[in-house]
């Protein structure tokens, strides 16, 4: 066999083969997208896998156990779990994804800047933001989004905003480091201006960082938004949201009708769990060191 | 009499490429020499090299993604590659002492001195709490160290380098082993105490006819200290013979360009600089490894170089070793 | 000396803080869309009424003039009157303190019991059949909602099973509570002898302590492989190694190295795990600060909200002077340097 003969098609194979290459070096990345894509594709199509309206009550079929009409049961208002729980993938996607835009957006500029600048302007923008560190995240959320009313605008806005502190931590320590590179001295010294080595040096390298945190921060927007709609505030009832559905639940755990907070909090944790396995996985990808 | 032969020592890096091919580096390439007793052999060549790869694998402490795939190490009748980890653990630091590079990194932070050394002397035998202590600083004593009763309460960060390095001397001597390796045991030194710790380390091994390996990248070093010395490059030992031997009529390119490249030489105006960069472990080239660098290089280069024996153990993997001896550099 | 220069450095750091804290929290309810007025003088208060009630909360003064006279008063401990309790918000926090203390520290306690020792050993053997284990669970305790775990333990424990009692308040109703010396209806019942009081306090607190212990453990596991995962690569297990010293003593090596960064990050994790606790205290009917907490933030009750708010931090404020003080003990470098 000549050379040419070996290689061509292994090149036509490249992506593939690099996906494969990816899924064995991070195993837990790759189910985690599994997941995250599942549900992101059971939301999308939910009104083609749903069998019925997920607000629309039976009055006759008040709690009903999980069988072959309503395959999670009902719950006290007589509407389908099974299509209340692959609506709420809407809402977790829905909140996630533009409070975790809103954070990037907010995040990723202020740790360029303060990290770029440095000096007393990072100094202070870091002590309150080590400030609000004293109080427990899921408290600030519920405390602001009760003060300005529940809506989903309200929550999504609290979250993206209380959140980015993360992504100017991550993003300065990257400039932090970057900053003194010889790369970046020598772009200086080559006389380009600042905003050319922001965008050009500094930008790229430091997103990568802020990137990898992205899938945990979805989880933790899904994990707070969930948790105000379940103690009241935020996202009310009767919409289809997995932290309302526990709500109404609550009070039938310990009268034996599970299945109504059971199923939308089995949701809640797989996708979670995925979103956290996707971003362990891109970390540990980004950083080999980690792996141990 | 011979401390620790080592025969034909390969070890490989194994690791896997973005597109899920593995890819494998002879690190280590039939790597062969001796220590004996009473005598100090150097280890020398260039960064990556493969000179701490070679102390690793002989005392069992590789990590991933580096493995031994071949070869032996006989120390007192016994293949350290083979020995179980438990009696490998046994002859670390007992029989077998080591010097490491970093000593203010390498010493527990959270231990005092005294404590280490005495840490040190209950992991291989019961002591008498007493006893060990009192060795302990008679050891201390031994490796020049000023106040050696006051020291033993010092916590490593208190130390400065040259004692750090000493305080290493001493928890790597205190068990009496029979053999030293002291990997880069003075870099980053000042030179006046490189040359007192190189100038203690001699007269302990001698006096106790101990056998030592010195790895270190500084032919000044080899040159002052050493018996014997064998020179490294990408993973193979090159050319192997006495000081003298070796210093006075280097038969390898490489150790020829190494010689020529010293500060002293450079001075002198005779020197040249060493061409390029070290070589891709993963991307050897085929035959000799140097044939990428070497001025002389040859049609002939491209099929694996013979081990030339030159006579007295002075022995040379070239194609030209025996028209490159005696020639002046 | 080194640790009275440290803690009054701290200190001083500390009061701007809890001012800038105040102010936060004051802006944060005077600003939002509820208006407490209407909500105290109901929906039948005539303009009169209105104007009175505004008056004697000083709600008529500018903003400023308010927070003055606010922050006058926390000085002077007096954090105003809840409207739900009608009773002072200080006297509130006080007595459901050491109720949350409780079920907190030993939630956490158990967490860090259970979580350290298993994140060392996933570091000793990394990718090893433990530590894979570990790191799943790790994995899986982020992922699980809170109060979403509080309610399938109590299905399981209380109504399935019938080992637990019901998830309301901190003792059997049937049980006459110890008198109160510490608050911790346990620790309290121990003190009277009352065993009957022990075992009803005891068993209540058995599953609201496992969700916490299991929330927290998941930081807890992920951090500590970490930590030792570093320590494990770094020079001094490598020379430890080459020593030839026993795994045992490698072991302890790096758990004395792992010490300080665990604790320093535990102390940190307490702070979000008191959000954690809320929601297992809401759960389970606990009656504590957090229930109050989360009650006062859903009805407005707002100097409820801000007394909680700022026991809260206060709260964060010491645990994290505590753990910097046992991190400047417990390193060498600090002790001697006096």
């Amino acid at each position: 066999m000549t050379d040419t003969a070996v290689a061509t098609p292994r090149r036509r194979n490249v992506l593939t083969s690099r996906i494969k290459g990816l899924a064995r070096r991070s195993p837990t990345a790759a189910v985690g997208f599994a997941i995250v894509g599942l549900f992101a594709l059971g939301g999308i199509f939910a009104p083609l896998i749903t069998p019925y309206d997920p607000v629309h009550s039976f009055p006759r079929e008040i709690l009903v156990d999980p069988g072959s009409t309503f395959w999670f049961g009902t719950d006290g208002n007589g509407m389908d779990i099974f299509s209340r729980v692959i609506f709420g993938a809407r809402y977790a996607f829905a909140i996630a994804v533009p409070a975790v835009l809103l954070s990037l957006v907010i995040g990723v500029p202020l740790g360029l800047w303060v990290g770029y600048v440095g000096g007393a302007l990072d100094e202070v923008t870091m002590r309150v933001l080590d400030a609000l560190r004293v109080f427990p995240s899921i408290i600030l959320a519920l405390a602001v989004v009760a003060a300005a009313g529940p809506s989903v605008l309200n929550v999504v806005l609290v979250i993206g905003v209380l959140d980015s502190p993360i992504f100017a931590r991550v993003v300065r320590a990257e400039v932090l480091a970057l900053r003194s590179s010889t790369m970046v001295e020598a772009a200086k010294a080559a006389g380009n201006p600042t905003w050319r080595i922001v965008m050009v040096h500094l930008l790229p390298n430091a997103i990568q960082g802020a990137m990898a945190q992205s899938a945990v921060r979805a989880a933790w927007a899904i994990r707070i938004s969930a948790a105000l709609a379940f103690l009241g505030v935020g996202i009310q009832v009767p919409t289809p949201e997995w932290g309302v559905m526990i709500r109404q639940g609550a009070e039938f755990m310990v009268t034996g009708q599970w299945w109504v907070a059971l199923f939308p909090g089995v949701a809640l944790m797989i996708l979670m769990l995925g979103l956290n396995m996707l971003g362990d996985g891109m970390q540990d990808l980004l950083n080999p060191r980690r792996r141990g | 009499m011979t401390l620790l032969a080592i025969d034909n020592l390969e070890t490989d890096f194994v690791s896997r490429t973005l597109d899920d091919e593995i890819r494998v580096a002879h690190a280590l390439n039939k790597v062969s020499f001796e220590v004996n007793r009473g005598e100090i052999v150097g280890l020398v060549g260039e960064t990556g090299a493969g000179k701490s790869l070679t102390a690793q694998s002989v005392l069992g402490l590789l990590r991933a993604p580096a493995r031994v795939v071949g070869g032996e190490a006989v120390f007192d009748g016994r293949d350290l590659l083979t020995l179980p980890p438990a009696e490998m653990n046994e002859l670390r630091g007992y029989e077998i002492g080591l010097v490491v590079q970093n000593p203010r990194t390498s010493l527990d932070p959270l231990c005092r001195i005294g404590d280490q050394l005495v840490r040190m002397q209950r992991a291989h035998r019961p002591v008498n709490g007493r006893v060990a202590r009192k060795k302990a600083v008679d050891m201390l004593a031994a490796v020049g160290i000023p106040e050696p009763e006051r020291r033993m309460r010092a916590w490593p960060h208190e130390l400065s380098g040259g004692m750090a390095q000493r305080v290493l001397m001493a928890m790597a001597l205190i068990n009496e082993p029979r053999l030293l390796i002291a990997d880069e045991p003075t870099t980053g030194l000042d030179v006046t105490v490189q040359a007192a710790i190189l100038d203690l380390l001699r007269q302990i091994v001698l006096e106790r006819s101990m056998g030592a390996l010195i790895i270190t990248h500084d032919l000044g070093v080899v040159a002052h200290y050493c018996e014997r010395v064998a020179v490294m490059f990408a993973g193979s030992i090159v050319e192997e013979g006495t000081v003298d031997a070796v210093f006075e009529t280097p038969s390898h390119p490489y150790t020829r360009a190494l010689l020529s490249a010293t500060p002293e030489r450079l001075k002198l105006g005779s020197g040249r600089q060493l061409g390029g960069p070290p070589p891709d472990l993963y991307n050897l080239p085929i035959g000799c490894h140097y044939r990428d660098r070497c001025e002389r290089v040859r049609d002939i280069c491209t099929t694996p170089p013979p081990a030339t024996d030159l006579g007295e153990g002075h022995r040379v993997q070239c194609h030209f070793a025996k028209d490159l001896e005696g020639q002046p550099l | 000396m080194k640790i009275r220069r440290f803690l009054t450095r701290r200190l001083t750091f500390i009061i701007p803080l809890l001012v800038g804290i105040v102010f936060f929290t004051f802006m944060l309810v005077r600003l939002g869309g509820q208006d407490p007025v209407e909500m105290l003088a109901g929906p039948t208060a005539t303009q009169g009424q209105i104007d009175r009630i505004e008056q004697e909360l000083g709600l008529d003064q500018p903003l400023l003039t308010q927070f003055g006279i606010y922050l006058m008063n926390v000085a002077q401990g007096d954090l105003g009157k809840s409207w739900i309790s009608t009773r002072p918000v200080l006297d509130d926090i006080l007595a459901r303190l050491p109720v949350t203390l409780e079920l907190l520290f030993l939630g956490i306690g158990l967490g860090a019991l259970v979580g350290i020792p298993a994140g060392m050993r996933g570091a000793a053997h990394p990718n090893g059949w433990f530590d894979q284990i570990a790191r799943a669970i790790s994995l899986l305790g982020f992922s699980i909602p809170t109060y979403w775990l509080g309610l399938v333990l109590l299905f399981v424990f209380f109504y399935l099973l019938g080992w637990a009692p019901p998830g309301i308040g901190r003792i059997s109703m049937m049980v006459i509570p110890p008198p109160t010396v510490t608050g911790s209806y346990l620790v309290d019942s121990i003190i009277a002898g009352d065993w009957e009081a022990t075992r009803s306090a005891l068993g209540h607190l058995v599953l609201p302590v496992v969700s916490i212990a299991i929330i927290s453990a998941a930081p807890i596991i992920k951090q500590t492989r970490a930590i030792a995962v570093e320590i494990y690569s770094g020079d001094a297990v490598r020379y430890a190694k080459a020593c030839g010293l026993p795994d045992r003593q490698v072991r302890k090596i790096v758990m004395r190295n792992a010490t300080v960064p665990i604790l320093t990050f535990v102390g940190t994790e307490i702070t979000g795990l008191v959000g954690t606790a809320s929601l297992i205290e809401f759960v389970f009917a606990w009656g504590g600060l957090g229930q109050y907490g989360l009650n006062a933030i859903v009805n407005g009750d707002f100097a409820a909200v801000q007394g909680y708010v700022l026991a809260l931090a206060l709260f964060s404020v010491v645990v994290f002077l505590v753990v910097d003080l046992l991190v400047v003990l417990l390193e060498p470098r600090n002790v001697d340097a006096t």
